[in-house]
């Protein structure tokens, strides 16, 4: 229910921050083939002008009709260029989602089932890795050796499966470090517990005690990360998108901010505050269902 | 359990979206060429950035074309023959009959008619309406207080007559920009504000047709088979939008494009002209634009004329073109670049001297030097490798330069407002004709927009008698001595250099003619493959 204020603010403070900040969307979209006569004009027309409560309430008013008006500068409809960018953005948000709960998840375990060994600083160094290398690096590197070098994968574009490994990977790594490292760390505090004691006693072997008793409990903390994770990834992953020429709604908000394209700022913002707020609500109903104990709203 | 199984699910869904995410694109037989931003439209009166889609999908009245190496001559387009009366305000077009839109109506002089009197609607928010603000009523149809415009009138089924407010010597040069393209008349207010957006709602007269359109994505164009002056000779045009220059580079030397403009990374340019594989297929070109530095007269104490002679000689345009640019281009002294018609090639030239640089600002009273700030666009590496080189050669001279990046938007508006310091920039004849040059900065709205604030009652006399004076030779002489009078008595703008436009081709690509004023966009309808 906190939905609603949530996104009422975000689009009054979206609103307040572009007419802060200078710029012009007309002398934008002319840039160096301007004329003062016609950027006049034209503002005007597009009712520019106005004072800025009246433009947010026109705003305001079309986007509770579900109308968030036309894009300045692409002169379409706002919420249809969402709904055709959402699409590439979620394959991408998945498909990096799986790669880091791939490399992830194993990572983390393998580390804190050898703690101190040379697989834990293995694991663990390449996670960190993933980390702390930006994005459009490790972007780079990749597709210089498996598109250039090796000729396996193309270099980017958005057109079939083969097209998203590279972005999934370079995206999905850097999360990986931080879910192999939240990974450790709970699994490593549950093998300490009682139960897992009691379980070995029982004569379980290692592998059921693992995965039945530790890693259920330990994954836990990891899910709700996850989840954010999955939002975030379908919110700003700008970079990715720019790097290997995916139509996303991360090039959308970024070209919205350069050219000054309010109600498509506006919309997409708005749609991604949804998505994260949605991802939030997603991480609770996981955490109650893995975790009976937990209930909300009692 | 429960786990994997979610898991499960998750691949699944994952594996859907993704396939039905989008199809692999069709290769063989064609031309496929980047593009770092969207064009957005094809619909050229409202947008100024690209030229792509009006010169592939569209044709002009008459056509602008490249004979030489920078060089260009007006030819017969859809109109195959015109008329101007003696004294230079009524233009007679006789369009060729048999000409189709791509939906199958015929080239009608309404239609023409129609294309400019829509652009004048102040309903269709056009922002090329510069090009037609000589003709008659023009004024009248954009401020609303017409449902007509006066001067466009078709005579007959064939014959269009436009008449101006006055004599306006390069009006038929502007007739062949690309802004001018014809529309047909039914089509477009049928196709509505959709117009231009998806190939259902494009038609133009031109050598191809849009087929597909993705935003952000990709563009489609396939031959058309009626075209007036034959078919194209490549099947279609593969249009990839690619915002980051460092992957276009890599798709191009992967194989995936077709030709790669080196001006998305001038930096590369020794890399291709040296390298066994590419060196032969560099193609380059001159380009009938002009690099400067603007210079603000509003910001003291540039309002002094020895301060800005003093910048003009603080720096040292040939080892910028040296080592920045590889020597490929030649330094101006003027406005008028090489190429351009009444390009004066003797003019004085302005010579690199730190020390007379100092020397003036001492005279001007700033015998410790000045302090100024250089603008630009965060993060155009372009403009911030020669900003960084001047910045170093100013300090020489006395002038302490502070390199100032802001973003794009915030850049354009202040420049808008006559409030921004000085910068660097390049322009490209839109058309060939002195008046591209000279009335877009120093005319006495533009000279504010562009944060010049140049005013000179002199100047602006000149500029408008240049635009009526019908006698080349006469135009010529005036535009040479105002060229004079700007840069060289009131130093009121900085010219630096003209470049070579410089393009690497995949071996395959036959026919590649670089376009005349040096555009990256280009019409493609001469291109030839060979697989």
């Amino acid at each position: 229910m906190a939905t609603v204020p949530v996104l009422i603010g975000v689009s009054i403070l979206i609103f307040v921050m572009l007419n802060i900040i200078p710029g012009d969307p007309v002398a934008v979209m002319m840039k160096e083939r301007i004329s003062p006569d016609v950027v006049e004009k034209v503002k005007a027309q597009m009712g520019l002008d106005d004072p800025l409560i009246v433009r947010y309430f026109r705003f305001i008013g079309g986007a509770l009709r579900g109308d968030f008006g036309m894009s300045y500068k692409l002169n379409r409809p706002v919420s249809r260029l969402i709904m055709q960018a959402f699409p590439n953005t979620l394959a991408l948000a998945l498909a990096a989602a799986l790669v880091s709960w791939l490399i992830g998840i194993p990572a983390g375990v393998l580390s804190a089932l050898k703690p101190n060994t040379i697989i834990d600083r293995a694991f663990m160094g390449f996670s960190v890795a993933g980390i702390s290398m930006p994005i459009f690096w490790s972007a780079l590197l990749m597709q210089y050796l498996f598109a250039l070098k090796l000729g396996w994968l193309p270099v980017s574009g958005f057109y079939g499966a083969k097209y998203l490994l590279m972005p999934a990977v370079a995206l999905g790594w850097s999360a990986a470090g931080t879910i192999a490292r939240l990974s450790r760390s709970s699994l490593l505090d549950v093998m300490q517990k009682d139960y897992i004691r009691t379980a070995r006693a029982k004569g379980l072997s290692e592998v059921r005690v693992v995965v039945y008793h530790a890693l259920k409990n330990a994954l836990l903390p990891v899910v709700t990360v996850m989840a954010i994770q999955v939002a975030s990834f379908l919110s700003g992953a700008v970079i990715t998108e720019s790097v290997f020429g995916i139509p996303g709604l991360g090039r959308l908000a970024v070209d919205a901010i350069r050219t000054r394209d309010m109600p498509l700022l506006e919309g997409s913002v708005l749609f991604a505050t949804f998505l994260v707020v949605m991802g939030n609500a997603m991480a609770d109903i996981l955490y109650s269902t893995l975790d009976p104990r937990i209930r909300y709203g009692r | 359990m429960r786990f994997s199984k979610w898991l499960c699910a998750i691949g699944i869904a994952f594996i859907c979206v993704v396939y039905g995410a989008g199809t692999a694109l069709a290769q063989g037989g064609v031309l496929r060429i980047p593009y770092l931003e969207d064009p957005k439209t094809a619909d050229c009166q409202t947008q100024t950035i690209s030229y792509l889609l009006p010169l592939n999908c569209f044709d002009r009245l008459v056509e602008c074309i490249t004979v030489g190496p920078g060089e260009s001559k007006i030819v017969p387009g859809l109109a195959e023959r015109w008329e101007i009366s003696d004294d230079g305000r009524v233009y007679t077009f006789y369009l060729r009959k048999g000409v189709f839109f791509h939906h199958g109506t015929e080239l009608t002089a309404d239609d023409v008619v129609y294309t400019f009197d829509r652009m004048l609607d102040p309903n269709t928010r056009a922002l090329n309406t510069d090009i037609l603000d000589w003709v008659e009523g023009a004024r009248e149809r954009m401020d609303g207080k017409a449902i007509y415009t006066k001067g466009l009138e078709a005579l007959d089924r064939y014959t269009v007559q436009i008449t101006l407010r006055g004599p306006y010597a390069p009006f038929l040069a502007v007739m062949a920009s690309p802004q001018a393209s014809i529309y047909n008349r039914e089509f477009t207010i049928k196709s509505g504000n959709r117009f231009g957006l998806t190939p259902e709602t494009t038609s133009g007269t031109g050598p191809f047709v849009m087929k597909e359109y993705v935003l952000n994505d990709h563009l489609l164009l396939v031959a058309n088979e009626d075209y007036y002056r034959g078919r194209p000779q490549v099947d279609e045009i593969l249009v990839r939008i690619t915002p980051d220059p460092e992957t276009l580079r890599m798709l191009f030397e992967a194989g995936e494009i077709d030709i790669f403009d080196c001006d998305y990374a001038v930096s590369q340019i020794p890399y291709f002209t040296n390298h066994p594989k590419w060196k032969d297929y560099v193609a380059s070109s001159p380009r009938v634009g002009i690099y400067y530095y603007s210079i603000n007269q509003r910001i003291k104490p540039f309002d002094d004329v020895r301060v800005r002679k003093a910048l003009q000689m603080a720096i040292d345009r040939k080892l910028i073109l040296d080592e920045l640019f590889y020597g490929k281009g030649h330094l101006e002294n003027g406005i008028m670049p090489r190429g351009l018609i009444c390009h004066n090639p003797d003019l004085p030239v302005i010579e690199y001297d730190p020390e007379k640089a100092k020397a003036l600002l001492a005279q001007a009273g700033y015998p410790d030097g000045v302090e100024m700030e250089i603008a630009q666009v965060s993060g155009a590496r372009q403009w911030l490798r020669i900003n960084e080189v001047v910045q170093a050669m100013l300090r020489e001279a006395g002038f302490k330069a502070r390199i100032r990046q802001m973003d794009e938007a915030a850049f354009y508006a202040t420049r808008s407002t006559g409030d921004l310091p000085s910068y660097v920039q390049v322009w490209s004849a839109d058309f060939n004709d002195p008046d591209n040059f000279f009335y877009t900065f120093f005319a006495p709205k533009n000279t504010v927009a562009r944060s010049f604030n140049y005013e000179s009652q002199e100047v602006f006399d000149a500029l408008e008698k240049g635009r009526s004076l019908s006698d080349q030779g006469e135009r010529c002489e005036l535009y040479r001595k105002l060229e004079q009078v700007i840069v060289q008595r009131d130093a009121a703008w900085v010219p630096l250099f003209s470049l070579e436009h410089v393009y690497v081709l995949q071996p395959r690509v036959k026919n590649f003619v670089a376009p005349w004023n040096g555009w990256s966009d280009m019409s493609y309808y001469g291109i030839r493959l060979e697989d």
